[in-house]
């Protein structure tokens, strides 16, 4: 299978770069240990790059006559990953770096994307790329396509592009049984009661919350807009904004009203990653009633949650996450 | 894999879900972890035997070496309670906030990390840090918006506070000791039982050796004579009590049982 092969090639790809690895200390990117086949072609960093060189090229020479040898053998040159003992001349096109360097920065896109998706902060492409990738943009695709190998091998998780348009990623389990586990320990996640607070009172009205109607709603758990909270902090900036920034929640002004007012929607992070199903089961734990008191939200959950196991047969039905202990 | 020439453990799911979830979470106490390492076992290999945790971590962390990255485990320096957190061992700054705050905002950091290095008791006051506001590179903060950002500080886990006054958060330390002790190598204090960064602990009046409280706690419990280790002198403070998980344990569940009888809102 062609997957299979590429599997292979990254593999075998990965255990070169992880003998090369060997040699270079932590934080100092190249000293590579060449293969031996190439050390033996090229001569020692000293040697001037005048002339075309006397060693047979590892790859095919370039069509070029050898008086225009000059610069295309340099390019020659720094393409077999001499990167290091780059020639003092300048050269037409950057070096490609070492393996080691491009593993180097695997590892630093893995560490950042993780650190994103801790923070659930957006993983937006050109942000990877100014503050990882930097001059390395041009050896992008195999850096992140190591990155993921990485995530996928020891964390289990996917770098998918979820949105080509906005160019977002997203570190999505690739685990089964997908779970919310994140509420595997509930009691020390009070964010996650929030804001499924917020989302169920959207859900239940069918529409928009206004934020009058939110603010009634986290009055009964002691939350007022003025007030700090030991744990919440500063409870208006974490639903209007950090919820907002998260894409958990949407905060938008209610068009043609005088004053202004603001209502909540999900947010596109909320429809992802939490069912309908949870939401009913909030609410039943909450109010202390059957889910089907809610009856229409309640059918459209059961629909919902119809289509994901169609969709996704291999994965039994996410177990009551919310209420596990 | 070919050619390692380290011994390599075996990562299997039970091990990827629990590195998810212990990043998730940034920093967890023991016994969170251990809950979390059961959490794992039952879904992914229910039938087999949990592995102690240090096998568990060492395991893990086998695999993690080639990434420069590590599951840490510390111990908070003002109860002793032991604390994990994957940390990237290539940094060499703080980078690990850097995603998260501005320019300024890790200036105000750094000020403050300064200040808590060079006191005496490991805390700097809110008013010492905020004087520092106009110094601060990137764009003017005013005070009202520093005091702000140290709240985020302490929300985010890299400071503690205790009546208007600031420290290392445990997990500061655990992920940034190298950072710290590169950067302040003069300032910097350590421990004279466990020889890591101190920020906070109790120190000797006569020689000046310092050592964590919960050092101090255990130094103790082997040495009944209140005497310095080092200069032999008399020790003036107060012994703390060595952490024992299990009265903790105790303690949490009858807390969570009151809890639960009130509405469960979480």
């Amino acid at each position: 299978m062609s997957e299979q092969s590429k599997d292979v090639c990254d593999l075998n790809f990965a255990a070169e770069a992880s003998n090369s690895e060997v040699h270079s200390s932590p934080g100092v990117p190249g000293g590579p240990s060449l293969p031996a086949s190439q050390a033996a072609i090229f001569p020692g960093p000293e040697s001037p790059p005048v002339g075309p060189t006397d060693a047979p090229l590892a790859s095919p020479a370039p069509q070029a006559p050898s008086e225009e040898g000059d610069p295309k053998a340099l390019q020659q040159a720094a393409e077999d990953g001499r990167a290091h003992q780059a020639p003092s001349a300048a050269q037409p096109g950057p070096a490609p770096p070492a393996p080691a360097q491009l593993v180097q920065k695997a590892h630093e896109l893995m560490w950042y994307v993780l650190v994103k998706d801790q923070k659930r902060m957006i993983i937006w492409f050109p942000d990877m790329v100014k503050d990882v990738i930097g001059s390395y943009k041009k050896w992008c695709r195999s850096i992140l396509r190591r990155t993921s190998l990485i995530l996928a091998r020891v964390f289990g998780l996917h770098l998918r592009l979820t949105s080509l348009h906005t160019m977002e990623f997203s570190l999505v389990k690739a685990l089964e049984p997908e779970e919310l586990d994140r509420v595997a320990l509930s009691n020390r996640m009070p964010m996650t009661g929030l804001l499924l607070m917020i989302l169920s009172l959207i859900y239940v009205k069918g529409r928009g919350a206004r934020e009058s109607a939110v603010w009634n709603v986290l009055r009964i758990l002691g939350l007022r807009p003025w007030k700090k909270h030991s744990t919440f902090g500063d409870v208006r900036k974490l639903i209007t904004e950090e919820f907002v920034h998260q894409n958990y929640l949407k905060y938008q002004r209610v068009p043609h009203v005088e004053p202004p007012e603001y209502e909540f929607f999900w947010g596109s992070r909320a429809s992802r990653e939490i069912t309908k199903m949870q939401i009913m089961e909030f609410l039943a734990r909450v109010f202390k009633k059957d889910p089907q008191a809610w009856p229409s939200r309640y059918r459209e959950a059961l629909e919902e949650a119809r289509a994901l196991r169609e969709a996704n047969p291999t994965a039994h039905c996410p177990r009551n996450s919310v209420s596990e202990d | 894999m070919q050619g390692s020439t380290r011994r390599m453990g075996v990562m299997t799911d039970v091990h990827r879900r629990f590195l998810q979830l212990l990043m998730t979470h940034g920093v967890l106490e023991e016994w969170d972890v251990q809950r979390l390492q059961k959490h794992c076992y039952k879904v992914h290999d229910r039938t087999a035997t949990v592995e102690k945790l240090e096998d568990f971590i060492n395991n893990i962390n086998s695999v993690l070496e080639s990434l420069y990255i590590e599951i840490k485990k510390g111990v908070t320096e003002d109860d002793g309670r032991p604390i994990y957190a994957l940390v990237n061992l290539a940094t060499t700054s703080i980078s690990k906030m850097a995603s998260d705050f501005a320019e300024n905002e890790l200036d105000l950091f750094r000020k403050a990390l300064e200040l808590i290095i060079d006191s005496e008791t490991g805390f700097a006051s809110s008013t010492n840090i905020l004087n520092l506001v106009d110094q601060l590179k990137g764009k003017k903060m005013r005070k009202k918006e520093a005091e702000h950002v140290l709240q985020k500080f302490v929300q985010n886990k890299w400071l503690i506070e205790k009546e208007g006054e600031f420290t290392l958060h445990g997990r500061a330390i655990l992920e940034m000791e190298q950072y710290i002790r590169e950067t302040y190598p003069d300032a910097v204090k350590v421990c004279t039982i466990c020889h890591s960064l101190l920020i906070q602990g109790q120190s000797c009046e006569t020689c000046g050796i310092r050592m964590h409280l919960p050092c101090v706690a255990k130094y103790f419990q082997s040495h009944s004579e209140l005497r310095c280790p080092h200069c032999k002198d008399y020790w003036p403070h107060e012994i703390p009590e060595v952490f024992d998980p299990e009265k903790e344990r105790e303690a949490s569940i009858s807390k969570s049982n009151k809890r639960s009888l009130r509405s469960r809102q979480h």
